[in-house]
């Protein structure tokens, strides 16, 4: 598993989660507030993404990501520790 | 100052919207069945659980907010709606309408699927189950959705939620609190837990009939054995007198008595019931001879439609006609005041009572029952009963159009 892999885990997760994004392209370069998710969908698409990973961390571990890349790198490196 | 009904929003198993619940009340059809949504589930080797599911909702909602709200909140957006543009609120100014949303512990169903869909995977528990299960959710969906300013709140009186709801929000508008209040019954979402203790609790019937559900549901009748359970959820908008044009008013609430009787759990109290109406009638200026017809409580359960007999002999009822909505809906709980006083003033518009089902050895026979057919009735002052375990006793007197000022 690489971090692109898990981008495109995280989008998925954003289009189960926001139906309406449908048809709008979505990339690792966006920022998931910057396409109107709101902050409950976020934690939402996070947690979901983690259960696909097998990843159990705080919550509070994944902040600082400026977009879906840097949150799929923060999620690689907490899978390989 | 009398509140007026100016708009109306139903959804039950005739149907959603007032058009399929006009028709069907006068029609009477059955029904009931087993029970089927997902977490009704009766126990190992026992009889499913009999009652009224609703129709699939129609999609009105966009569908990122119908995946985040439950049964019972996506119900609530659809009746608010239809009550909504009825009474043309947009035309109001928001911060002079209020919500009082009756029923309490209401997503039950969803909340007991959640927690075994999550048992053993705590961990990844969406956040959005700490404010999605909350009664007010349905407070939070309705005023983000259309432009309510003045307050919202839930309210409780379990099977006089409804009622309880109703009054509410009358105080509010006699108050003068807001201009505008509306008051709805919530769908109570019941799981196999709850269905399964109402049952061994003798509450909710079912085994009887249990190869008839069409027979189960039998309020006032001698062979009951419980309240039946049926899905529903109502609103019906209050206005200040004088707000609108009268054209448009269904029924006026002239008066209202709620009571605690002192009971803990389910049994009924007729002493109680009793203080209720006449706190009602005297609250609305009337006497009880001005009472033509009676909507029932009357749930079908044994010990609680005799009391409400021996209510209503000791307050010599026996000139009105009555019958019993949840004969045809079932027992909606949290939703069943209201939605019987949508009944209620459907019933004045129309000129008609509905047809009780079931009732084939009433009760007491001294009483002017309507059975299996629709009659005509000009309803002119109607009483509307409603109780809660817990104690809790409610009446209500609904008024055709114009009766409020003549009442004074």
């Amino acid at each position: 598993m690489d971090s692109n892999q898990i981008a495109e885990i995280i989008i998925a997760e954003i289009r189960e989660t926001v139906p309406e994004l449908a048809g709008q392209p979505i990339t690792a370069q966006d920022s998931m507030a910057e396409l109107g998710v709101d902050s409950i969908e976020r934690s939402e698409v996070i947690l979901a993404a983690m259960e696909k990973l097998g990843l159990k961390i705080p919550m509070v571990q994944l902040h600082g990501a400026r977009n879906i890349g840097g949150l799929a790198e923060l999620l690689l490196a907490k899978s390989a520790g | 100052m009398a509140a007026v009904v100016t708009g109306i929003g139903v959804a039950c198993g005739l149907g959603h919207g007032k058009a399929a619940f006009r028709a069907g009340l006068f029609e009477a059809p059955d029904l009931f069945s087993e029970l089927k949504r997902e977490g009704r589930e009766p126990a190992e080797g026992e009889a499913s659980f009999l009652g009224v599911e609703m129709p699939e909702l129609p999609e009105v909602l966009p569908t990122r907010l119908a995946r985040s709200a439950t049964l019972s909140g996506r119900v609530a957006l659809t009746v608010l709606k239809e009550a909504w543009l009825e009474a043309d609120l947009d035309a109001v100014d928001p911060e002079r309408i209020g919500l009082v949303v009756g029923g309490s512990n209401l997503m039950s169903r969803e909340q007991a699927l959640a927690a075994r869909d999550y048992a053993g995977r705590l961990s990844y528990l969406p956040p959005r189950h700490g404010h999605m299960f909350l009664d007010t959710d349905i407070c939070g969906l309705c005023t983000s959705s259309y432009p309510i300013r003045g307050f919202s709140m839930t309210i409780g009186g379990a099977s006089a939620s409804g009622s309880v709801a109703v009054i509410q929000a009358m105080e509010a508008i006699r108050s003068g609190r807001v201009d505008v209040c509306i008051a709805m019954g919530a769908l109570q979402d019941l799981s196999a837990y709850d269905l399964h203790a109402m049952r061994s609790l003798g509450a909710m019937g079912s085994a009887r009939f249990a190869d008839k559900p069409g027979k189960a549901c039998r309020p006032m009748d001698a062979d009951r054995d419980g309240f039946i359970y049926g899905e529903a959820c109502a609103a019906v908008v209050l206005c200040r007198q004088g707000l609108t044009s009268k054209h448009k008013i269904y029924g006026e609430l002239l008066g209202a008595g709620h009571v605690a009787d002192g009971s803990r759990g389910p049994e009924p109290s007729s002493a109680g019931q009793v203080r209720a109406a006449k706190m009602a009638l005297s609250d609305a200026g009337l006497g009880l001879a001005d009472i033509d017809y009676v909507n029932g409580h009357a749930t079908g359960t044994p010990a609680g439609d005799d009391a409400e007999c021996e209510t209503y002999r000791t307050l010599d009822l026996q000139h009105a006609r009555i019958n019993a909505t949840k004969s045809i809906l079932g027992h909606g709980l949290s939703a069943a005041g209201a939605i019987e006083v949508a009944a209620v003033l459907l019933q004045i518009r129309e000129g008609r009572l509905h047809p009780t089902r079931n009732l084939e050895n009433p009760l007491d026979p001294s009483f002017d029952w309507v059975g299996g057919e629709a009659v005509g009735h000009e309803i002119r002052h109607a009483l509307k009963f409603s109780f809660g375990f817990g104690g809790i006793d409610t009446a209500l007197v609904i008024g055709a159009p114009g009766t409020g000022a003549r009442a004074r």
